[in-house]
């Protein structure tokens, strides 16, 4: 298989675009993809200063790289989950790979607020993941607010997308659904949330780290239930094999006649946030859900 | 005797016969879209040939949500 720009022998294959690459031609084609997400959704410009979330997995630290190599102003932001073995693994992929390259970062201990995940599963019965997703993003979005930070950047990928619209699609989850996309602005106490590489695929996001040496943290959490995302990430690779670039206009399609309607309908009967009575974060009730989360954590921590 | 090695978990498998990236990608159930092969720090497209000697590294990409 040739390069279809150079010619020379290609090391990434993209059939849902028809072609393929080498790897000079592959970071070339990787780049101008998050250039025009960035561009065309308006998601910040080389003025903004944009806080990164960094899991210490291949998309967030692939993120990070593109960004700064684009001359964007980042800065990133590991929330430290305190889960023996696993954390440390990803803390320190994090640490080093900021190190290296000299990118600025920011890490938040949940230990130190009272709130590390093994303590958190051990007091509330309820799917540790859905409340290890909330704790995440009410940090993330409480440093990027605090530290005056325009847009937070996460490393969602062109599947993650997909699997998540397709999972509120299967629900018809209306609030969801008029509230996804890769630029949510901000409003009612959420920094602007954004996602550059919601155009790449996995596998696009994957051969990048590889062809730029990015170690990333590779083990699966101990507490993944090897969700049903996956299992609808194989249901869109099965449709994407049989139709190349389904996901895209799937996707697309949604952002540009699915949405707006959703959002619009939201508006009329959604209901109205309101500051949390403790720390401030917007809930639609009086305390937010972590400000809930840590008050199980403490009437367990009494017994 | 070809080895790979599977990512992520480690586990180590031989293959006696294999001719193409392809046939590799085929006996592991997987897709050209979801894992990337490598070998000596290069990715291999799937209509590469495979040496009888060759090591190689195959890094599954499709994470959970
Ligand atoms: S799998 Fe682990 S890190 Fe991911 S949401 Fe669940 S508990 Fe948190
Ligand atoms: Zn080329
Ligand atoms: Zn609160």
């Amino acid at each position: 298989m040739k390069c279809r720009r150079c010619k020379v022998p290609a090391e990434v294959a993209l059939p849902s675009h028809n072609t393929a690459f080498c790897r000079d031609c592959f970071l070339v084609y990787f780049s101008r993809q998050v250039e025009n997400a960035v561009r065309r959704h308006a998601m910040f410009t080389r003025k903004d200063r944009v806080l990164v979330a960094l899991s210490g997995g291949k998309d967030s630290l692939s993120l990070m790289l593109q960004l700064s190599d684009l001359g964007f102003d980042v800065t990133g932001l590991h929330v430290d989950l305190g889960i023996p073995k696993s954390s440390e693994s990803a803390r320190a992929k994090v640490e080093g790979f900021c190190a290296d390259r000299g990118l600025k970062l920011q890490v938040k201990e949940l230990a130190a607020e009272g709130l590390a995940i093994p303590l958190v599963k051990a007091a509330v019965h309820r799917p540790v993941c859905s409340i290890c997703g909330k704790i995440k993003r009410h940090f993330f979005n409480k440093v990027a607010l605090e530290g005056g930070f325009t847009a937070l950047a996460t490393g969602h990928n062109l599947d993650d997308e997909v699997a998540r619209l397709f999972a509120n699609t299967l629900r018809w989850d209306q609030g969801y659904l008029g509230d996804q996309g890769p630029c949510l602005p901000d409003e009612s106490g959420f920094a602007r949330k954004v996602k550059p590489l919601y155009r790449l695929s996995e596998f696009e996001t994957a051969a990048f780290a590889f062809l730029r040496g990015i170690e990333h943290h590779k083990d699966a959490c101990p507490y993944s239930p090897g969700a049903s995302f996956t299992g609808h990430k194989r249901l869109w690779n099965d449709l994407e094999w049989k139709s190349p670039g389904s996901k895209v206009s799937f996707y697309e399609g949604f952002l540009e006649r699915g949405r707006p309607a959703f959002a619009a309908q939201e508006r009329e009967s959604g209901f109205t946030l309101t500051p949390c009575a403790k720390c401030g974060s917007p809930t639609s009730q009086e305390l937010c859900g972590v400000c809930r989360v840590r008050l199980a954590v403490e009437a367990f921590g009494k017994g | 005797m070809i080895t790979v090695r599977m990512e992520p978990g480690g586990e180590v498998k031989t293959f006696a016969q294999l001719n193409t990236v392809q046939q590799l990608l085929n006996r592991l159930g997987l897709r050209h879209t979801e894992a990337l092969v490598i070998r000596g720090g290069r990715l291999l497209t799937q209509d590469l040939k495979l040496e009888s000697d060759d090591a190689l590294t195959v890094r599954v990409v499709v994470s959970a949500g």
